[in-house]
């Protein structure tokens, strides 16, 4: 089976299998943010392993931009699950003189589309990718996932009203809708609900999904693709998923892992695996 | 005569019909900054993206690392602005993006908002980026040159004024080097840009009317310096005074003291440029007020050799 063909089970399987490498990294490093990693764990199984045109060193490959660049300890473990890099290297995660960094830096790490961590820049640069597939005359896509809390900038709306404006329609917009931001709850926060309705007043069309669902985040991908408007999809996701207790709880968003939390969380992870 | 804007606008649509690589960011200040010469050459290269700076830099971030090389200018004020955007999406990718700042200094009466006093500054202090600023039309045309070539992020500081030319034809700029305008044997002034200009008629007026000899030196690349030209020039010069419509901190005075602390150069350096923001009025009346016209930085030198003398 190629790596396109994978089917909904093996796709779920990566899924907890990118969680627990995250895990392991970030429990070896004794630093790293969780709660914002785990929530992204089907949606970067799916682009990864299904969706974008992604073989190494391949020119023609679509590009991943994760404009909430604190989330990268997961991106790291899709590396290492694609082989790209081995399990000793994903332990390397915020070391001294490791090409892991704590946020994206694609001048060390080659394989990265674009270096971000200060928040609410990496649909901009997707947008220059997307022109310059356009002018390359290229059909190749760009994907960029942004946090919920991320929409709290300014820049965000800058770059949602220029795609909407001009109908680029060679990028996709994943928002990892898992409600929560740094310190609380998005809601508690700045409440800016709902999402839906503004990115639709700028011209897009926005696909609502269960961002933990394979089957709904592959058919999110396959409207965009046949989609000739620019697409966001909401995948509503739970911060700190696929361990109970660190679900829907904001401390886990960056919170240390001891040993017995990193036993019980990778526990209740193995179990997840389908057979 | 020409504008430095002009000189930029100019070679860059001339630049286009050779390099098809090269593309253009705008936010909404094109005719201002004098890009809208090639906008209208290459209308498919160009891309206006409306009153949205930060928008602009992580867009020109991306088409710089699609091997294309974006150049986005805008007002100064505006642009270095948005100093986390251009750290995070231009510096931190090191995309190779020419940024123009225009509206430097003395821009007239639209006042202090629009006026760029702090960039050489901030773009100083950016990690990976080149930084310069010319004085002339065909120093311009040879910094834009060299920034289209390199594979680097820069910055070029574009004033508005109407200058004459010093360079001729045939000048090759070097990156790094500091250029000698007027020989001197032990003072000079030490300016870049549209100042370079009243550091030459200040030295006329000291040299007709007091006897006192005071060389020019231009120096249009701000960052990287050749530090040996530096040594070169300044180990036998006992007092330099460096211009600058800029503020005083981090400008190209700072730079200078940079290096000649550095190499334990014992030049006395008087640093001239802005305290506060520049109010509206025309350049003429904001150089004399801001003390930085040919008379006052006349004035000055005589005041501080006076009072070096019975000191």
């Amino acid at each position: 089976m190629t790596r396109y063909n994978i089917d909904k089970v093996l796709l779920h399987n990566v899924s907890i299998s990118l969680r627990i490498k995250t895990l392991e990294a970030i429990y070896r490093a004794q630093s790293g943010h969780i709660g914002s990693s785990l929530s992204m764990s089907e949606i970067l199984a799916c682009l990864f392993f299904k969706i974008m045109k992604y073989d190494k060193g391949n020119e023609n490959n679509d590009k991943f931009i994760l404009s909430k660049g604190h989330g990268v300890p997961i991106l790291y473990a899709v590396y290492q699950e694609l082989g790209w890099i081995s399990m000793d290297e994903l332990l390397t995660l915020r070391k001294i003189n490791s090409k892991l960094q704590g946020h994206p830096d694609m001048t060390i790490f080659k394989y990265f589309d674009a270096g971000t961590g200060a928040l609410g820049q990496g649909i901009s640069i997707a947008i220059g990718y997307a022109l310059a597939f356009k002018l390359d005359n290229k059909t190749s896509n760009v994907f960029c996932v942004i946090g919920d809390g991320e929409m709290q900038e300014g820049q965000i709306w800058e770059a949602a009203m220029y795609i909407g404006s001009k109908k680029i329609d060679n990028i996709c917009v994943i928002i990892d809708n898992n409600k929560f931001q740094n310190e609380r709850s998005v809601k508690e926060t700045l409440d800016f609900y709902p999402v839906k309705n503004k990115w639709e007043s700028f011209g897009w069309d926005c696909i609502d999904i269960n961002g933990h669902s394979v089957d709904e985040i592959i058919s999110a991908f396959n409207i965009f693709k046949s989609n000739n408007k620019p697409t966001v999809i909401i995948a509503n996701t739970i911060k700190g998923s696929g361990v109970d207790f660190m679900e829907n709880k904001s401390e886990w968003h960056s919170k240390n892992l001891d040993k017995s939390n990193y036993e019980k969380a990778i526990k209740q992870l193995e179990s997840k695996y389908i057979k | 005569m020409k504008s430095i804007r002009d000189a930029f606008g100019e070679r860059l649509a001339e630049q286009g019909k050779i390099n098809e690589k090269i593309v253009l960011i705008s936010a909404d200040l094109k005719v201002a900054t004098k890009s809208n010469i090639f906008y209208e050459n290459f209308p498919n290269r160009s891309f206006e993206v409306g009153i949205a700076e930060a928008n602009a830099i992580g867009i020109a971030a991306g088409l710089g690392l699609s091997k294309y090389k974006p150049v986005l200018s805008s007002f100064s004020a505006f642009l270095i602005g948005k100093n986390v955007e251009i750290r995070t999406s231009i510096a931190y990718n090191n995309s190779p993006v020419v940024l123009i700042g225009t509206h430097g200094g003395f821009i007239g009466p639209d006042g202090a908002t629009q006026s760029g006093i702090q960039d050489i500054s901030i773009m100083r202090s950016m990690p990976r980026f080149k930084v310069f600023q010319p004085s002339t039309p065909i120093l311009t045309a040879n910094i834009l040159d060299h920034c289209l070539e390199i594979d680097q992020p820069t910055y070029i500081r574009i004033s508005r004024n109407v200058v004459p030319e010093l360079y001729d034809e045939n000048f090759f700029f070097v990156e790094g080097d500091p250029i000698i305008i007027q020989e001197f044997k032990d003072m000079c002034f030490f300016s870049s840009g549209p100042m370079v200009h009243n550091c030459c008629k200040a030295s006329e007026i000291l040299k007709n009317n007091h006897n006192i000899n005071l060389g020019v030196i231009d120096f249009p690349s701000i960052k990287p310096i050749n530090e040996n030209k530096i040594i070169e020039i300044f180990k036998n010069t006992k007092i330099v005074f460096t211009v600058e419509d800029h503020m005083k901190e981090g400008g190209i005075g700072s730079a200078l003291c940079e290096i000649l602390s550095k190499y334990n150069l014992d030049t006395k350096v008087y640093i001239i440029g802005l305290n506060d923001f520049v109010s509206s009025g025309t350049p003429e009346e904001l150089e004399k007020k801001y003390m930085l016209d040919p008379n006052s930085l006349s004035d000055f030198v005589l005041k501080t050799l006076n009072d070096r003398i019975f000191s």
